[in-house]
């Protein structure tokens, strides 16, 4: 029963925009905004992330943490705290 | 470098082979400079003649980095020298560009025609671009962006010439920035800013916007200026910025006919390997044994080279001592100044090792996905991945591992890696364990299937490193505070390495380290020489038994200072004979051995130390009982596992921090903590009631 409330919680929130540390390996997601403290929050836009931009986490490490990004032709490595930053929508 | 030569820097991202083309265009030979009061450093060189430049040209090499906006040293370094702050400013920049990835790397185009300066692209790695499928059409580029592009393969020297004909035509054609330059600061930057140069306005924002204004030097004028902005549309202006260049970017990938879409075809083989090399097991088992032979090169490759350079050393110094008369004069040479070369010699092979090793692993791309790999570890501590390397030297030697933290960018984070390396348990400390284990231990005593000699071994690696983890965590949250530093790091494509890269690179570091650590390294061995050897000893009564006659080395400024010490070393279970040892064994741990052997008037070194086992094993109290116990043994080698008994090491740090305050805090806080730590092992020992 709690299984299937939580199932049902996951596909209502499934459209609705996470950030990039919530993504499944393989999957795509568009960048709509980026937060954190300011030097973060540049360094992130700078590496690529920028509102727009579409995101593809490649995998994880394999301790779980960092997460390693494709953006912009290049492959980037983030932590999940900092990915946790980017707000995305799945694309 | 003549005067009046046109300078020109040299710019770009990591990884997109600017180094290599550095060394083509200067045939290699340059001077490195650094700037005043950080560690990063500069390259300079003249263009080779062999390129004919029509001209003389200074070329600087700018660290590498993906932007100019100052989140570390190396950005602000990066723009200081390109602004002409500190320094004459460039009269033009040569940005070198990885062709199969503009994507990424025109945002720093975007940003130097901000800053106005006459700008060259050297499109590099033409021939991965077309392999890759993106070949790029150079003359659309160059209309795009406003700029001469020049296509090179710095691997080949394919273009070079091409380059340094465009460079050495420089003034004599319109360069015409303008419009790109128009759409990117078509936004003024806010009000109060509007006094200063447009790039320096926003470089200035952006640092205010990142809370890094200290690396910038702004005056106190720019700072009021910037106060009055106000935090958070400094922010948001400073993201605006970055979202404007990226737009130009776009544009300019648009008229190219590039798509600026997620897809990365240069990584495809890249991705490929990594599904082995970052595979969470093959990719940790890999990673295991790639830092064992790094560690195995320094710790034992190393050793006969060392053996050499020692033999070489014994016997220069045995050569001087037949020329010249016995004396003081010959002293000073044999043990002093030979012995000094020899203590800055012998660590050449192990840096040139880990450099060598450092280099490959850089070059190849590989040591992005170990820090990749250990990052979550390395976290724990408030540390960057790739701190793990410089770290697991440390247990080889100190002296290497420090040079190695410059992978480390941030300065904070080096500093605290570098605070921590000296407590990692060295090779040199193995030496004092063995003898005082071997002296002071129950061969015999056995715990399950381990020895007691052993298990006491493994206890002193366990300490030294729960005890370099506990101090950076501590440095961490206190004096070296900050936020765990973003990772944000880049897993570039894996590439063959240049060996003549790396090993340029292994030769300017342990040059640079003979020449400036060693020095220092050089004076200290004369000054412990001179006080461990001064006073000198009357002549001794020969009916005088030898047990009861003081060594020679008791009479030296140093043994006094040992005799003096006895009252402090009593509540760690010590003599004044091993505070003079102590006291020599700052040259080096190991040389801890040979000094307490001299004091005892014993001939010993690391290898054979049977007759100084005895001694001490042998040696009496006053009241009768044993002078040393394995208590006693025990404190002394926690002591050795938080001393920092090393000038070596401070020299280094001085080198790397460019500065004796952090030396000085390194050495003062390992010895009062590894005093502390060994009279409460000795006491807590004697209250439990061992000898």
């Amino acid at each position: 029963m709690r299984l299937t409330l939580r199932a049902r919680v996951v596909e209502a929130c499934r459209d609705l925009p996470s950030s990039l540390a919530e993504l499944a390996p393989g999957k795509r997601a568009r960048v709509t905004a980026v937060e954190g403290g300011g030097g973060l929050m540049l360094r992130l836009l700078e590496m690529g992330f920028v509102p727009g931009t579409v995101v593809t986490l490649v995998k994880r490490a394999p301790f779980g943490d960092p997460l390693e990004f494709q953006v912009r032709g290049c492959h980037v490595s983030l932590r999940a705290a900092e990915a946790g930053w980017i707000q995305a929508v799945p694309a | 470098m003549s005067a009046g030569a046109l300078r020109v820097a040299l710019a770009g991202n990591p990884n997109v082979g600017k180094t290599s083309l550095f060394n083509e265009l200067t045939g290699a030979r340059h001077k490195v400079g650094n700037y005043a009061g950080v560690t990063v450093e500069t390259r300079e060189g003249a263009v080779a003649a062999r390129w004919r430049p029509a001209r003389a040209i200074t070329v600087i090499d700018l660290p590498g980095t993906y932007s100019l906006t100052p989140v570390s040293e190396d950005e602000a370094v990066a723009f200081r020298c390109l602004h002409g702050d500190g320094a004459p400013a460039p009269d033009l920049v040569v940005l070198v560009v990885d062709a199969a990835n503009l994507a990424r790397n025109l945002y720093l185009a975007a940003q130097l025609c901000e800053l106005g300066r006459p700008l060259v692209l050297a499109l590099n790695m033409m021939d991965v671009a077309a392999a890759a499928g993106v070949p790029v059409d150079v003359d659309a580029l160059g209309r795009a962006l406003g700029v001469p592009v020049v296509p090179t393969v710095a691997r080949t020297g394919e273009g070079v010439a091409a380059l340094v004909e465009r460079i050495g035509a420089f003034g004599q054609e319109l360069w015409d920035m303008s419009e790109v330059r128009g759409r990117l600061l078509s936004e003024p930057p806010p009000g109060p800013l509007r006094g200063l140069g447009p790039a320096r306005a926003r470089w200035l924002l952006a640092a205010q916007a990142g809370g890094t204004l200290e690396l910038t030097g702004a005056s106190a004028a720019e700072r009021a200026a910037l106060g009055e902005v106000g935090e958070e549309a400094a922010r948001s202006a400073a993201a605006a910025q970055v979202v404007a260049r990226y737009a130009e970017v776009d544009r300019v990938l648009a008229a190219i006919g590039h798509m600026a879409g997620d897809r990365a075809p240069a990584m495809d083989r890249s991705a490929r390997i990594d599904r082995v090399l970052t595979h969470r097991v093959w990719g940790l088992l890999i990673f295991l044994l790639v830092m064992a032979a790094l560690f195995q090169s320094i710790f034992s490759w190393a050793e006969p080279l060392m053996g050499v350079i020692e033999g070489g050393i014994a016997w220069l110094s045995g050569q001087v001592k037949e020329l010249l008369a016995p004396g003081v004069f010959t002293d000073l040479l044999t043990e002093g100044v030979i012995a000094g070369v020899g203590n800055v010699l012998v660590f050449v092979p192990q840096i040139a090792l880990l450099f060598l090793f450092i280099g490959l692993l850089e070059d190849t791309g590989y040591m992005a996905r170990a820090a990749f790999l250990v990052d979550r570890l390395m976290a724990r501590v408030g540390l960057h991945g790739k701190a793990f390397v410089p770290l697991l030297s440390g247990y080889a030697c100190a002296i290497p591992a420090i040079l190695g933290t410059r992978t480390i960018s941030s300065f904070r984070d080096r500093l605290v890696t570098i605070m921590m390396i000296p407590f990692m348990s060295c090779s040199a400390r193995l030496p004092v364990y063995v003898l005082l284990i071997s002296a002071l231990f129950d061969g015999d005593a056995r715990l399950g299937p381990f020895s007691q000699a052993s298990l006491v071994l493994l206890l002193m690696y366990v300490l030294s490193t729960v005890s370099a983890l506990a101090v950076g965590a501590i440095y961490k949250r206190t004096i070296l505070k900050g936020p765990t530093p973003p990772l944000v790091l880049e897993l570039p494509p894996y590439r063959l390495p240049r060996v003549r890269n790396t090993l340029l690179q292994v030769y300017d570091r342990t040059a640079d380290f003979v020449r400036d650590a060693g020095t220092v390294i050089l004076a200290m061995t004369v000054v412990l020489w001179a006080l461990l050897s001064f006073p000198k000893p009357p002549e001794a009564p020969a009916d005088v038994d030898p047990v009861e006659q003081r060594s020679p080395i008791a009479y030296s400024v140093g043994g006094r200072v040992g005799q003096a010490m006895e009252p402090l070393l009593e509540p760690m279970g010590q003599d004044f004979r091993m505070g003079i040892a102590i006291l020599g064994s700052f040259a080096a741990r190991e040389v801890f051995v040979s000094t307490l052997g001299l004091v005892y008037g014993i001939e010993a070194d690391d290898e054979d130390n049977v007759p100084l086992r005895a001694a001490l094993r042998e040696a009496k109290r006053a009241d009768g009982g044993p002078r040393y116990t394995a208590l006693s043994g025990l404190a002394l080698m926690v002591f050795f596992v938080y001393a920092c008994q090393c000038m070596s090491t401070l020299a280094v740090v001085r080198r790397e921090t460019r500065s004796w305050r952090w030396p000085l805090l390194m050495f003062v806080s390992m010895t009062a903590l590894a005093y502390v730590m060994a009279v409460l092992v000795y006491q807590v020992g004697r209250w439990l009631g061992y000898p």
